[in-house]
């Protein structure tokens, strides 16, 4: 008997890196094909509500059109993607857990910080990537739509269209990771969606039954209102929403919360 | 090699391992047995890095689980015969895992090949039957062909012939040098395919050796007696510091007395044998001796049972 465990093939020197990682957990992205249906569907309904939209802001009058911010309109069929980039950011991490992969997982790369920044950079490209493409096309098809149909239109060098297409991008990225933090703490695919559907999408309209709430910190009023938006509104307005780049930090921190929480449980607790 | 010291896990105020010593040697195939519930599982996921032991260490190779540097080249795990993605085809599990530890691509192939599913490698693994699913699951232990191997209960749910195939599979396995510690609650089993045992119960260790020590060493040699002089043989064998039941087929059955020490009664006292053979214990009969103290859960009128065919 020895002491040392002595591998049966050449293991190379050294030890398993980063980089090893996150190809695998780039891998399992791209060979899910809940992955490919999430995609398919949030195209879709991203794609249907924007034309639906910019077409309901045709053929008004022209008082319609005082104050009209055509970015914003154009922005504002990504809703649903806010929805069901949350749904696949929570299910990359409940679904190694409702399957059992995760053990698999840690028991091939163990050290559970590095797996876990692997897991998050892989979710936040992958989102990235893909709603910026998704932000552009519904930006295009938008103003599209709008210039089309005689109603005034943007382009991306009208003042603050790039930025709020970019940000509006980097938001829904940034909600898919707050998400993958719930799915990390909850480790099942009811809890992590629930409470993300609850904190984003109900919570607000519960607060709105409580007298004058102040929504401007809620997720999706930062979205529409302070993001999306390229228009400051009147002075009718009763609170002035966050600025867009307050409104992103503060977005920023949502998620960083809910992935420090959620890192902190995963790698104290039993797999 | 395999090394638990002191191994301890609790769940709230209950025990789940319960200081925990042994080892598992290269080459040889050792059988962890206990009955359902007695740790077992708790104690490889602690081997595997899985769960943190609240005490105690469980090393391979001198280190522990989680500072291995290719962690599936050293050792290979079936904690859990469906732990993989449903969505994703058998090939596409392995080649993750395979990415992870920077094992060639070619090795999917090969382990794919010599678990037998080729033919299905680019199919849903979410299909597959359980037996299948379990050799999938051995595809991945063996990927990164490490030297040492943790099964836990590997042919549970396997019809016959994959029972055969695993069997072999693991007899194989450490008959190239590796360490194999495969778990399991069928006693049988392990009698066929484990050289060593630790056989735990409620989370303690009961014993740790040999196979043959494991039943020689618990049993208590009973005597096979078939003859018509039953009245004669009660009280000469009662005199004689032995017990007498009734076995099978009207047969009886002799405890504490060799069959030599009872052919010589028989000589002595002129009483008729027709035939005297001695019952060597099953592993089966060792076990239930050693654990009947130790199993969590039984119905009662099993405790019976096993309670009559034990008392002294």
């Amino acid at each position: 008997m020895t002491d040392t465990t002595q591998a049966f093939a050449s293991a190379p020197a050294g030890h398993y890196r980063f980089k090893h990682v996150a190809r695998s957990e780039a891998l399992k992205v791209l060979t899910l094909r809940s992955t490919a249906i999430t995609l398919v569907v949030t195209v879709a309904a991203a794609l249907l509500v924007t034309g639906l939209v910019a077409n309901a802001n045709l053929h008004h009058g022209a008082g319609y059109y005082f104050g009209f911010d055509p970015t914003q309109t154009s922005l504002v069929g990504l809703i649903p993607a806010a929805l069901t980039g949350g749904v696949f950011g929570a299910l990359l991490i409940t679904g190694e857990y409702a399957s059992g992969t995760i053990r698999g997982t840690l028991a091939a790369a163990p050290r559970r910080t590095m797996l876990l920044v692997a897991k998050v950079a892989v979710t936040a490209t992958a989102m990235a990537v893909f709603s910026e493409m998704l932000t552009f096309a519904a930006f295009f098809l938008g103003q599209a739509v709008l210039s089309g149909g005689g109603a005034p239109s943007a382009s991306l060098g009208s003042p603050g269209a790039l930025r709020a297409v970019l940000m509006t991008g980097a938001f829904i990225a940034l909600l898919a990771l707050m998400s993958f933090g719930f799915g990390l703490i909850f480790r099942s695919t009811a809890g992590a969606i629930a409470s993300f559907v609850g904190i984003v999408f109900v919570l607000p309209l519960v607060m709105r039954g409580i007298s004058e709430p102040d929504l401007r910190y809620v997720p999706t009023q930062i979205l529409t209102n302070s993001v999306m938006s390229t228009v400051s509104l009147g002075p009718g307005g009763v609170v002035k929403p966050l600025s867009p780049t307050v409104g992103l930090l503060l977005m920023v921190l949502y998620a960083a919360v809910s992935l420090v929480v959620g890192a902190t449980l995963f790698v104290k607790r039993d797999a | 090699m395999i090394t638990a010291h002191s191994l301890t896990k609790r769940y709230g105020a209950t025990p789940a391992v319960d200081n925990l010593t042994f080892e598992v040697p290269a080459g040889l195939v050792t059988g962890f047995l206990g009955p359902n519930g007695s740790g077992k599982s708790t104690t490889m996921r602690m081997i595997m890095g899985l769960d943190v032991p609240d005490s105690g260490s469980a090393l391979i190779g001198g280190r522990v689980f989680r500072e291995l540097p290719w962690p599936l080249r050293e050792v290979g795990g079936l904690l859990d015969a469906k732990a993989f993605h449903p969505a994703r085809t058998a090939r596409n599990h392995l080649r993750w895992l395979a990415l992870t530890n920077d094992i060639p691509m070619r090795r999917v192939d090969e382990v794919l090949d010599e678990v037998g599913l080729s033919s299905v490698a680019n199919k849903r693994a979410g299909k597959f039957s359980l037996g299948m699913s379990q050799r999938l699951g051995i595809a991945a232990a063996l990927l990164g062909d490490p030297a040492v191997l943790l099964f836990d209960e590997p042919v549970n749910g396997l019809d016959p012939e994959g029972i055969r195939w695993v069997r072999n599979f693991l007899r194989r396995l450490a008959a190239e040098g590796r360490t194999v510690f495969v778990s399991s609650h069928l006693i049988s089993e392990m009698s066929l395919t484990a050289d060593r045992l630790v056989v735990i119960g409620r989370g303690r260790l009961i014993a740790e050796t040999s196979v043959a020590d494991f039943v020689a060493r618990s049993g208590r040699g009973a005597v096979k007696l078939v003859t018509p002089d039953r009245a004669g043989f009660a009280s000469a064998l009662a005199a004689a510091g032995a017990t007498l039941e009734d076995g099978e087929a009207g047969s009886l059955t002799v405890e504490g007395l060799t069959a030599p020490q009872i052919g010589d009664i028989a000589a002595r006292d002129g009483l008729r044998v027709y035939e005297l053979t001695p019952v060597a214990v099953s592993l089966e009969d060792a076990f239930m001796e050693l654990t009947q103290d130790e199993v969590e859960y039984r119905p009662s009128s099993m405790a019976g049972a096993v309670g009559a065919g034990v008392t002294e």
